[in-house]
């Protein structure tokens, strides 16, 4: 049955001029003083500073590769009545959903105090997938739970069933096997409670790892409670407590304006994940419906046209399915409107229980919930936009996670009996081209949007017995368009003693980025295992492979889509993309319909006349 | 050759900055001057002689008497930054590992903006057309698993020859532990592109990962022709006009260097003028509070820099970027942890789309500059409001030479003022609280990163809008010692009086805790510290050397390193590794208020430093100071937040007496700079001469 979920009501005005909630016309609250703009300013940026100083002390203290290298964590902090209230430079697909976390902390403790901090990863209560360990600390400021900090970060090991924190085909939560911690208390009094820590060590792979980013998150939370007491100090709380409503309110215009600017209209756009052998062979079908409403200053998302349910581990939690949206809208809007409660109300989200995308069943596994079909989310979004007109939304950007960002794992023989397991993050991933940019090179998935960072390649092979022989972009492959998609990169490694086990969960060699406004598709992925024996196997989309020494993987990277006709495109951007290998001569013709030539002195250049020619003749042909 | 120590001579400080050229003059005694003198880019020359003449002026000799009997100058210019910014180098060619030929491309990821699809990627710092793959690959052991191949390698170098390349970076994969591949490319190199420079990333920079050692070469070998041409052009011109003694560089390490040695790696001058401005303020901390901890903000007109000491050393940092995080270009190398930020009294105010009033990160520049500099801007900045409230002298701004149009500035300021609510002062009132916010979060930003209380040591501030809103700064950071030196408009010159020479050399050897190769780390540190006693040689035993060694480690499993200094240079022992283990503990409960005692540390690399003592100490009186008069030259009508003017005294600095109190509000005049006392602050002028400041 549907239901309708809204990530916040909206506020429609009354017939007296005040909303539900008593703001008035100029949407201050009625219960506080006004803030003024350079007051908001002067709060917002403390706010934006203390994110800030939450993101560096995990970034800096961490041990795993996938939070400290990777950058896949984020720090929110959420009002004490469980709204979101900020977040900076955190990753798109964890924009949405620490409000809902923080409410069911309320929901199940009635003793929450000072001092407390509770680890929550429970995709069923608001968590993106398990791999995240949130850590939430209630902020206490005169008696009063004025915040709470979210810290957010991506674990190497969480004791799945298989040594890899994404389980593509977990029939379910049970298969699954992962830890799961729905806002368990970790500290009391700011005391580590430490059965909870003995029994995540008797079950996580490589424990200290673990236990190292665990005190990293708490870390992270801490440094945001005591920076808001020291604001609440100086500011106090009345002011703070009318500042968080001036700063949702001041969102919500920001967004309002935004979304004034649109054209009114419906948009709905189909796409497609891979097939998931065996249970769906032809792939997993997505929707996304838009209603765009510039008078009323709305956006409604409908995504309850999807599929029941899958048992498997690619079911998308209801934070992802709601970030995964929001991405794709924020993607397709002015990037400084911030991202909050406040702008959120703009936005009606309407989810089905039990859907792929929406609001997923127990016990059905969110294991992937974060990447592959939200990755497909964004990217459909952003594109439904370019269907707008000239000049809107995004092409699609690069899929799936392959062997550039596989968690490899076994034993380490430099070290004699030490495991190791840990995602890689060497892949680049071709970016979508929009209406104004070429695609970005280091674009990761869309859920990171090129957020996160890249591992050095000595540092990986310094840390795992492992060998990478090749990295390097795959170029003549980005999208082609008016502005192109960026290309996306190969990649070969493989164990110096092995065995190692190479797990990854997929996806982009059967549908490809889809271009936009007459831009070309991405190239499609591509895995291999090259054994010592010279044999070369293409792999499935998403597998998990045993490598022996001598054994290697290869992975080709999806590139971009482009975004309107190549035909169109400056003739400048082409030669230079040609000088600089991005692209060849042939395709500058073939494709772009630009003759280069060559001078005595053997510089290229642009043969106008050529190129007007070439261009007016590939447009009769494909006009035909 | 002899080391000029004492004040037998002048020693002269110059540094060119994007505007003005600075030049300090400290004279036998100790007496110090400020010269300034717009920048000439177009011959550097010309700015640093009429810096000095300038000096010079106020001393009573001439240009040409002050550079002979100067026994000393040191040199420090923002050359090679711009030449990186703008990419004003030579051809460079940059030679990899075959199979990684993107190092420079991919770098380390990382975007601002997540939903910011506005702007292409970044390009390359070397196009990839000059890039070249050699067939080769060493592994982390140091083993060439595959062998170089030098026929392919001399084919490379044929090509860059024929293309006429100017310069060659060379970096291959764990050159680090094992440098023979590219040593062979650099006899390849001698051999057939004699006399074009190159640089080699392993003796540039041997740390781990290979995207900094790029970087890092890349840049180096790009400013070689550059760089080398411009010292050698400034070292003859200096000569023509009498100097015939010591040229010195100030580098990125927070030290000086020989033009020599700054030539063969000219990306130490990437920060060459801002790594000076905490050697200043550790001068003025220890002088003024005899304090080891200081925090610099140096404020410009369109930057704000950033830089912290603490117990006495200057903090480091190997992340330091030309052109932006992620976006530009890494240096790679470790250098003097001063972060800028764009913002001054240029900075614009404007009202967001959601009636928040913003400041930045536009600026109005140097051109048009603030609506107040009369030169047609019309946008409302910073130094328009500071104009607004009276703070800056209409008729004596910058020594006389603009006069500002305070019309202009309450027009830009207009609409600002509706916005707000307010009258026009108390907004400008409002907007330089905002704009000493953001400076505040750059300060937080620095601070935060080393664990460094902001409130825990001395303020010190410079550049020449300093005094305009550093108390107010002062009194939202809670700092108790605070001072604005004599020299404020000029802190990177006057660090470079109290430099050292620093030489530093640097080893990558991988060992754990849990199985520590001593003798591997004793040959690694004796090594360093034999390569440095050779480089001190050249000094003479009548130098001071100091020899600090540092680790860069991390906790098991960890992936970035801090650098620990190393209690001491031994390593045979349990109880050294236990020293070296405990300092590592110690710099992580520092840094991040963690330690984690149970598990084993991993040491990376190791580095030593070595100091010759050569600066000045910061003591010394500025001339004249007991003949002042210490009243008042005039009152102005200044604002401080109220709608009402405040009659405010207005000093200028010459007249004040030593230990002088003002309380304000108050401003003071220096030449150079203005200094705004705000209601129920302090001033005290110093036995030095410089201004000891009270928020409370």
């Amino acid at each position: 049955m549907a239901t309708i979920s809204s990530p916040h009501p909206s506020a429609d005005t009354n017939a007296a001029g005040r909303d539900a909630k008593g703001r008035d016309a100029k949407g201050r609250d009625a219960d506080h003083g006004p803030i003024d703009p350079v007051l908001l300013s002067i709060l917002a940026n403390r706010f934006d500073g203390i994110v800030r100083e939450m993101t560096n002390t995990m970034l800096r203290s961490a041990r795993s590769g996938v939070i400290n290298s990777a950058r896949d964590f984020s720090c929110a902090i959420c009002t004490g009545d469980n709204k979101l209230f900020a977040c900076a430079e955190g990753l798109p697909i964890h924009i949405f959903g620490s409000d809902i976390q923080t409410q069911y902390m309320c929901d199940q403790h009635d003793d929450i105090a000072e001092g407390d901090c509770y680890l929550h990863n429970d995709p069923y209560s608001g968590n993106t997938h398990p791999a995240d360990h949130a850590f939430l600390v209630p902020v206490f400021c005169e008696g009063e739970h004025l915040f709470t900090a979210v810290a957010k970060a991506h674990q190497a090991d969480i004791g799945n069933s298989l040594p890899t924190t994404y389980m593509p085909n977990a029939k379910d939560v049970y298969e699954e096997g992962a830890l799961i911690f729905p806002a368990v208390r970790i500290q009391r009094d700011y005391e580590t409670i430490d059965d909870i820590v003995r029994m995540a060590q008797r079950r996580i792979r490589v424990p200290s790892q673990w236990y190292g980013d665990f005190l990293a998150g708490i870390s992270s939370a801490r440094i945001a409670e005591r920076r808001i007491k020291e604001l609440a100090r100086k500011y106090g709380v009345a002011t703070l407590k009318a500042f968080t409503g001036e700063w949702l309110d001041y969102s919500e215009r920001r967004m309002r304006q935004a979304l004034r600017r649109l054209p009114k209209g419906r948009l709905s756009r189909d796409a497609r994940h891979d097939a998931v052998h065996p249970i769906l062979p032809k792939g997993i079908p997505i929707n996304v419906q838009l209603e765009l409403n510039p008078e009323e200053e709305r956006i409604t998302v409908d995504l309850r046209d999807n599929i029941d349910n899958l048992d498997c581990g690619l079911n998308v939690s209801e934070a992802c399915s709601v970030s995964a949206v929001m991405a794709g809208i924020f993607n397709s809007l002015d990037s400084d409107v911030p991202r909050n409660a406040g702008s959120f109300r703009r936005v009606t989200v309407l989810l089905r229980d039990g859907a792929v995308i929406g609001r997923p069943r127990f016990p059905h596994s969110c294991s992937v919930s974060t990447t592959n079909v939200a990755d497909r989310l964004v990217n459909v979004t952003g594109a439904a936009f370019a269907d707008i007109g000239d000049g809107f939304g995004l092409a699609e950007g690069a899929v799936g996670l392959g062997i550039g960002m596989a968690v490899v794992s076994g034993k380490d023989h430099r070290t004699g009996t030490g495991d190791f397991v840990n995602q890689m993050h060497v892949g680049t991933n071709g970016g979508p081209a929009s209406a104004h940019a070429d695609g970005w090179i280091t674009y990761g998935i869309p859920v990171v949007s090129g957020l996160m960072y890249r591992d050095s390649i000595e540092v990986d092979e310094l840390k795992y017995p492992i060998r990478i022989r090749r990295l390097q972009l795959d170029t003549g492959t980005g999208g082609a368009g008016k502005y192109r998609g960026s290309p996306g990169s190969i990649v070969e490694y493989g164990p110096t003693h092995g065995p190692m086990t190479v797990i990854y969960p997929g996806d982009g060699q059967e549908e490809p980025p889809k271009g936009v406004r007459g831009g070309g598709d991405g190239n499609l992925a591509e895995r291999w295992v090259l054994r010592a024996d010279g044999s070369e196997t293409k792999l499935p989309n998403a597998a998990q492979v045993v490598l022996e020494k001598g054994d290697f993987v290869r992975g080709v990277d999806c590139s971009g889509g482009g975004y309107g006709d190549p035909l169109k495109r400056d003739p400048a951007r082409v030669l230079h993309d040609v000088l600089e290998k991005y692209e060849t001569v042939e395709r500058a013709r073939d494709v772009y319909g630009v003759v280069l030539v060559q001078g005595s002195d053997g510089t290229l250049t642009v043969d106008r006349d050529a190129t007007e020619t070439k261009r007016q003749d590939l447009e009769k042909r494909s006009g035909l | 050759m002899s080391w000029p120590t004492a004040f037998a001579d002048y020693r002269i400080s110059v540094d060119v900055g994007g505007t003005f050229t600075d030049a300090i003059v400290v004279a036998p005694g100790g007496d110090r001057f400020i010269g300034k003198a717009l920048t000439t880019p177009e011959r550097a020359f010309k700015g640093v002689s009429s810096a000095i003449a300038n000096a010079g002026q106020q001393i009573g000799l001439d240009l040409g008497d002050l550079l002979k009997r100067a026994s000393l100058i040191i040199y420090g210019t923002t050359r090679a930054t711009n030449a990186i910014v703008t990419r004003n180098v030579a051809k460079t060619a940059f030679l990899t590992t075959e199979g990684f030929p993107d190092i420079l491309v991919m770098k380390e990821g990382g975007k601002t903006l997540a939903h910011d699809f506005s702007v292409d990627f970044p390009e390359p710092y070397i196009p990839r057309r000059h890039t070249f793959e050699v067939l080769e690959r060493m592994t982390p052991e140091g083993v060439a698993e595959v062998p170089f191949d030098e026929a392919r390698a001399r084919e490379v170098v044929a090509t860059l020859k024929d293309q006429a390349f100017e310069a060659v970076a060379v970096c291959f994969l764990w050159s680090i532990t094992n440098p023979d591949h590219e040593l062979a490319v650099a006899r390849l190199l001698d051999e057939l592109m004699p006399g074009v420079p190159y640089t080699l990333s392993h003796r540039l920079n041997p740390v781990l990962r290979e995207y900094r050692r790029a970087s890092a070469a890349a840049i180096d070998a790009s400013l070689k022709p550059l760089m080398q041409a411009h010292l050698r052009e400034l070292d003859n011109d200096l000569r023509e006009c009498g100097f015939s003694r010591q040229l010195l560089v100030s580098t990125s390490i927070g030290g000086c260097m020989t033009i020599d040695e700054v030539a063969q790696r000219p990306i130490h001058m990437a920060k060459s003028g801002p790594s000076m401005a905490p050697i200043a303020a550790r001068g003025f901390a220890r002088l003024e509070y005899e304090d080891e901890s200081a925090l610099v903000c140096d404020t410009g007109g369109t930057t704000f820099d950033v830089g912290l000491v603490r117990d006495g050393e200057l903090a480091y940092t190997h992340d330091s970027w030309i052109g932006g995080r992620w976006i530009g270009h890494i240096l790679g190398t470790s250098s003097v942890d001063i972060r800028s930020l764009g913002a001054g009294g240029g900075s614009i105010v404007w009202i967001d789309e959601g009636g928040m009033v913003r400041v930045g990160p536009q600026s109005a520049g140097a051109v048009p500059g603030p609506a107040c500099y009369g030169r047609g801007g019309c946008e409302p900045t910073v130094s328009d409001a500071a104009c607004i409230l009276g703070y800056l002298n209409p008729a004596n701004f910058l020594g006389g030479r603009m006069a500002l149009d305070e019309e202009a500035a309450r027009n830009a300021f207009g609409t600002i003022a509706d916005a707000v609510g307010k009258t026009i002062e108390e907004t400008a009132y409002e907007v330089l609280t905002l704009a000493s916010e953001i400076m505040i979060d750059a300060i937080r930003d620095v601070t935060v990163g080393e664990g460094y209380d902001p409130n825990e040591g001395v303020l010190v501030a410079g550049g020449g809008a300093a005094g305009i809103n550093i108390m107010l700064i002062a009194r939202e950071l809670g700092t108790r010692e605070l001072v604005l030196p004599k020299e404020a408009s000029a802190l990177s010159a006057t660090g470079m009086q109290f430099a050292d020479i620093l030489r530093e050399e640097a080893a990558t050897f991988f060992t754990s805790s849990e199985n520590f190769d001593h003798s591997g780390v004793t040959r690694v540190l004796s090594d360093l510290a034999e390569r440095l006693r050779e480089f001190s040689l050249r000094f003479g035993a009548s130098c001071d050397h100091v020899v600090q060694l540092y680790a860069e480690a991390r906790y098991a499993n960890q992936v970035w390193e801090l650098e620990v200094a190393l209690p001491g240079p031994k390593a045979e022992t349990d109880e050294d590794l236990a020293r070296f283990v405990e300092a590592f503990h110690q710099g992580h409960e520092r840094v991040f208020s963690m330690r984690d005692p149970h598990s084993a540390v991993e040491f990376v690399s190791w580095k030593g430093r070595l100091r010759t003592k050569i600066g000045v100490e910061p003591g010394g009186v500025t001339a004249g100071a007991d003949k002042a008069s210490g009243t008042a030259r005039s009152t102005r009508d200044c604002f401080f937040g109220q709608a009402q003017p405040t009659a405010t005294p207005i000093f200028d600095g010459r007249s004040l007496r030593s230990g002088q109190q003002l309380i304000g509000p108050c401003i003071v005049e220096e030449p150079t700079t203005t200094l705004v006392v705000y209601p129920g602050m302090k001033a005290t002028t110093s036995a030095h001469g410089n201004y000891l400041l009270t928020t409370s």
